[in-house]
This record gives C-alpha cells, structure tokens and sequence, in this order.
C-alpha cells in the first residue's frame, strides 16, 4: 500500500542528509512503530510518508501514486482523503468543540452530507471514549482527552493510513497507555494501518512491526508476523 | 468557496470580536465620515446650484460680435495701404445685438431650447424718499422672460400679472426692497447716468434664495430700460432656457456658429463656483480616502496579528487537507466582512448624522439662503461609502491572507517539535 524507495531528504542550508536511502514498504493493517535517538530522522520520514513534505530525492507511493509527483493542492487533497495524522501536541483548533473538530476534515471533503459527518464524528468519538465531552472546547479536556480527539479526527474521514508522530510524548504513563489501547483497537476491530513514531520501548513492542533508526537510515525492521 | 471555510471563517471572526470589533469600528469612521462629509457638502453645492440654475439662464448671448465687421479701411487695403484711423475704439460703434427678434425666433427652433427672451442690462440708481440704492437693473419682456427664467415663481409678494400688464412697473429683490424700505405701490424714481429719470411703481418683490441676486437685482419692461439707460431699441442679451441643463456648453458653441455673438453656458458664467467645488470636493476624496486607508490599517495590522498568532491552526488546517486557496479564501473573506459590517454601522449611523444635520437650524446668509442646516442624503453615498470599504478591506487582507496562505505546514511542525 504505501511503498519507499531510494529516500533522501536534505535539509538546511548545509543540506544536511537527514534522510538516506531509505527504502521500506507498508502493508495494509499493519502496526509499525519507529524508534530511534532524537534527530535519526523519523519525523522527516513520517513527513514524507504523509504528503506534508517532499523528497529530495527517492519515491514515495502511495497505493501506485507516487506523491512526490503531485503538485501542493494535489498533495492536500491527498492528505485529507487518504491519511490521517497525530501529533506530539494535539493539534485541535481552539474556536470549535471537540465533534467539530472532528467533523472539519470531513466537511473539507464534502463526500458525507453535514449530518452523516456528525453522526460518523461521534460515533468515532464514542470509540475512543470521549461520547460524553463532544461539546467541550479543546481547553476543557486533559492532554490525554485532547489526544484521544485527535486520533477520532485523524480516522473519522476514512483514511487509508494514519501516521502519528510521539502520540505519547507529552502525556503521563497513564494517558499514554489509553491512547495506545485506542490505536490498538482501531488496528484490531477496523484493520487500521497505524504508522507509530515512539520512544516507550513498551509501546513498540505492542506493536505488529518495529523500525529502528539511526542516522537517516533504517537499522533493524522487525515484523512479529514474519517470524 | 466550499461552506466549510465559509464556517471557519465566520467561527474564527467571532471568536476574536474584540480585535475584529476595533477593525470594524475603524472603517465604520471612515464611512461614516465618507457620508456626512458629502452630505455636508453635496447639500450645499446642490442647493446652490439648484438655485443658480432656476434664476439664471442656461446660455447667454452677449452683444459682443465674435466677427466684428473690418473698419472700412481695410476695403482699401490692396491699393491704398499706410492709413490707420487713429482711436479707433470698439466704443465708437453701438454694442447692441442686431435683429434681436429674429434671433429670438430662430434660437427658440433649435433642438433642445425651450425659450428665449430678449434684453437689456445696465446699472441704475434708485431713489426712494431720502434713500437711494444702486442696483442691477434688468429690462425684460415680462411673458418671455418668465419662461427662460422663471421669475414668477419667486415673487413673495405682489402679481407678475400686474407687471406684465403695467407700463410702469418694477419688481424689486427682496434684498434691495428692505434696504430702500420700499412697500407695494410705492413710487421710485429711477435713473442712470446716461439716459431719462422714470417714476416707476413697485408691483412685486422676489426672493430666489440667493443673497448676491436678491440683494441686487430689479426687474423693470424692456422698453423702461432701454430710456433709463438711453439705449433705444437696443437688445443687449438674449437668454435660453434648455430641457438639459448638461448641455448648455455645446448650445452655446452652436449659437455661437449660427449667430456670431459671443454665447456663454451657465457652467461658463459660474466657472469659478464649479471650480471651487471641484476643488472641494477633490479635498473632500482625499481626506475620505485617508480615513478609510486607516480603517483598512486597522485590517491589516490586526489581520497580520491574527496570521502570526494563527500559524500553528493553519497548519493544522493544511496538514488535513486544506488548500492554500482555501486559507487565502478564509483571511479574504473575513476582511470583506469586517468590511461589511463596518460599512453598514458607518451607513445606518451615517445616516442618523445626516437626518439630525438636517433638522438643524441656522440662519444661513451668504451664497445660499436657508433656515436650515443643507445636507443631502443621497442613497448613491451609502453604496459608495460599501464599495470602498470592501475595497479597502479586501486590499488590507490581501497581505494577511496571502501570508497566511504560504504557511508550510512542515516548517510549523518542525519548529513545535524541534
Ligand atoms: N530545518 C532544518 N534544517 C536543518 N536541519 C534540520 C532541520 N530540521 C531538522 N533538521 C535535522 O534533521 C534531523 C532529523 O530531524 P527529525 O526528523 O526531526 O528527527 P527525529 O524526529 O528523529 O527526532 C535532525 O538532526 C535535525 O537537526
Ligand atoms: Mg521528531
């Protein structure tokens, strides 16, 4: 489903090789978790991954399209049919409540009318448990809430892929741990492909296929399924 | 424009109305300024015109020739040069228009003139008990002249009737009535330098509203003002009266053409009153212009601090599938409707000015006359007033949005994440 090959990106003015030669390829419904020292490049690479960024060099596929190809509006379209995302900082928007948060990227498609994306909205946010704080602002949840919403927005539009970088960072081990059931529900009951960047050793190795890396490259690919 | 960055749009304004409130505020001064200002304006130069334009005629014929036939001495020129007469002056001929009726008759055929009425204008003196007044003294055919210039309509006291039909009759201004303590029926004695004394009888006085003419001018039967002023049979003007007053100017050049007499159009003869307007209003546009540019820095600098402080939502906004349209778009739109609003406040406002400007009184005497504050509630100025806000709001976004609109979302992302 989504294929890398040949991946460089350099960045700065130095043109730093951030990224070298990655090649790696994902299936559907699998639970990949990157790990790695700060700066080997992982957000690059989920970047990348995600259509936010292009390479400097190498392809990047997704589903036979190669997004390195597409112009910026083709990019975002593809993002907002096709991938979600999850940041180390829920990234809601501070105007709108928590089910319109969820709603917007759906409204920007325009595929479901205004009512079918609320009810598909809160169904998915009564599956990672925030059924009941829909028309709480984002200020008014805890980090761990604002998270779980985030994760409800990044698959509420049917994404192919959804892509989080340190999901986890910012929260305590308790929080932590209940977004990380939510991925792995997601996974399990709706074969959601989860692109996971991480640094809870745990947490990875819940996961169906662990990356290493080190220095813009992939040092060790681990899939529990091969073995 | 998709619904939901129209959405977004509307949720992010209200969501900062203080800001967006100050930036409405803003333009709404500008156009409230823009209204009042004309208003102000407009009533003034509209009223007075309006009078110049009920008392004056659309186009003047003068007793000047444009062609005046060549001294006789010219006839010679060919074989007995080398003489000039010497003093030869204007002067020495009669300043008078030749075949006035016929003239008369011929203007009243051409297209767009409505009337024409022959004349006779001179200085005179009038004497009225121990007080004497010099005025301005016009010698008219009572029928025709109400019809180029409708004097009737202004006579606040006494009959048009009795004048056109009197032989001795004089209609007073009513400026020049009050100072010589002149009352109905009383008789003046009437002169000017260079012609007979005349008793004549007041028979009505007139008020058009401006105070240089009511102050001035006396209306007495051509024939009366061709003995005072000694100038028999003399026709010195003739004036026309048009259905479109915009057309004077080319009236007056094709008079000129068929005639040969000097003509003048009333945007001529006042040439110094439209310029002054002009002028004024020129003032006028650039200082509205200014306030409005401030409202528009408003706009700006508070639409910047929205983009600056909004980085982090746009990324989000892009990394969702957003395009960069779409956030010009959202900035754009929420300019032109700060704009909107602003504009509308300025116009309902604007209009409450005007309507209390309006009500009150004054004592105005100088080139109008009126009991009134003079403003003019011209609908056109509402719209103007919406047109240049929108403008000036779309411009002041335009930096904002377009700022907005290049944000990377990767270049966000990096910076929160380190
Ligand atoms: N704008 C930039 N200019 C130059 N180097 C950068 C820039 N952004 C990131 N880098 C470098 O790229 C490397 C990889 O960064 P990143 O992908 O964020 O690593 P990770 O997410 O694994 O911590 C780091 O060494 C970082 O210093
Ligand atoms: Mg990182």
């Amino acid at each position: 489903m989504l294929e890398v090959r040949d991946l460089c990106r350099e960045l700065g003015a130095m043109r730093n090789r951030v990224l070298d030669e990655v090649a790696l390829e994902i299936r559907a419904g699998e639970f990949v978790s990157i790990t790695g020292f700060s700066g080997s490049g992982k957000s690059t690479l989920l970047y990348l991954l995600g259509a936010l960024d292009r390479p400097s060099s190498g392809i990047v596929k997704l589903d036979g399209i190669d997004i390195s190809l597409l112009d910026d509006d083709a990019r975002a379209t593809l993002r907002n049919e096709k991938l979600g995302f999850v940041f180390q900082f829920h990234f809601l928007l501070p105007e709108f409540n928590v089910l319109e948060n969820v709603m917007i990227p759906m409204l920007r498609r325009g595929k479901r009318s205004r009512s079918e994306c609320q009810r598909r909205a809160s169904e998915v946010l009564e599956s990672v448990g925030l059924g009941e704080l829909l028309a709480r602002r984002p200020h008014q949840l805890s980090g761990g809430q604002q998270q779980r919403a985030s994760i409800a927005r990044a698959v509420a539009n049917d994404p192919r892929i959804v892509l989080a970088d340190e999901p986890t960072g910012n929260l305590d081990s308790k929080s932590g741990l209940a977004v990380m059931q939510v991925f792995e529900h997601l996974v399990r009951a709706q074969g959601l492909t989860v692109v996971m960047v991480t640094h809870e050793r745990t947490f990875a190795a819940r996961t169906s296929r662990q990356l290493e890396m080190q220095d813009g490259r992939i040092i060790a690919d681990i899939d529990q399924r091969d073995d | 424009m998709s619904r939901i960055v129209v959405f977004i749009a509307l949720r992010q304004l209200w969501d900062r109305k203080l800001l967006n409130g100050i930036a409405v505020l803003g333009v709404a001064l500008g156009v409230l300024v823009l209204i009042a200002i004309n208003g102000i304006m407009q009533g003034f130069q509209v009223k007075f015109l309006d009078n110049i334009l009920r008392i004056s005629p659309h186009v003047t014929i003068f007793d000047k020739q444009l062609r005046p036939e060549a001294s006789i001495l010219t006839r010679y020129e060919d074989t007995f040069v080398a003489a000039k007469v010497a003093h030869e002056s204007p002067s020495d001929r009669q300043l008078r228009i030749a075949r006035p009726t016929e003239i008369v008759r011929a203007a009243e055929q051409m297209s767009g003139v409505q009337a024409a009425a022959a004349s006779l204008v001179g200085s005179a003196v009038l004497v009225l008990g121990s007080k004497q007044y010099p005025v301005d003294l016009r010698g008219i055919d009572p029928a025709k002249q109400d019809q180029v210039t409708p004097l009737s309509a202004y006579l606040v006291e006494g009959s048009y009737r009795t004048f056109s039909a009197a032989s001795d009759g004089i209609i007073l201004g009513s400026g020049v009535a009050s100072r010589l303590g002149a009352n109905l029926g009383d008789v003046i004695v009437c002169g000017s330098g260079t012609g007979d004394r005349l008793n004549l009888k007041v028979v009505g006085f007139f008020d058009a509203g401006i105070p240089p003419v009511d102050n001035s001018r006396v209306y007495v039967k051509l024939r009366n003002a061709q003995v005072l002023l000694g100038k028999p049979d003399v026709v010195g003007r003739i004036e026309l009266r048009l259905a479109d007053t915009d057309s004077a100017p080319r009236v007056s050049d094709s008079v000129e053409r068929m005639f040969g007499y000097d003509a003048e159009s009333w945007q001529e003869t006042n040439s110094n009153f439209l310029g002054i307007f002009a002028m004024q209003n020129t003032i006028i546009s650039f200082v509205v212009g200014a306030i409005l540019a401030v409202g528009g820095f408003g706009i700006l600098a508070i639409q910047i601090m929205i983009v600056l402080q909004k980085t982090r939502d746009i990324a989000i906004l892009r990394s969702v599938g957003f395009h960069r349209n779409d956030i010009l778009v959202g900035f754009l739109l929420q300019g032109a409707i700060i704009a909107l609003v602003g504009a509308a406040i300025g116009d309902l406002v604007g209009h409450y000015v005007v309507l209390a400007l309006s009500h009150l009184k004054t004592h105005q005497e100088g080139l109008v006359k009126s009991e009134y504050f003079l403003v003019r509630d011209d609908p056109r100025f509402y719209w103007y007033g919406a047109a240049f806000a929108l403008t000036v709001g779309l411009i002041a976004s335009m930096i904002p949005a377009l700022r907005g609109s290049r944000v990377e979302p990767v270049d966000v992302l990096r910076g929160q994440l380190g």
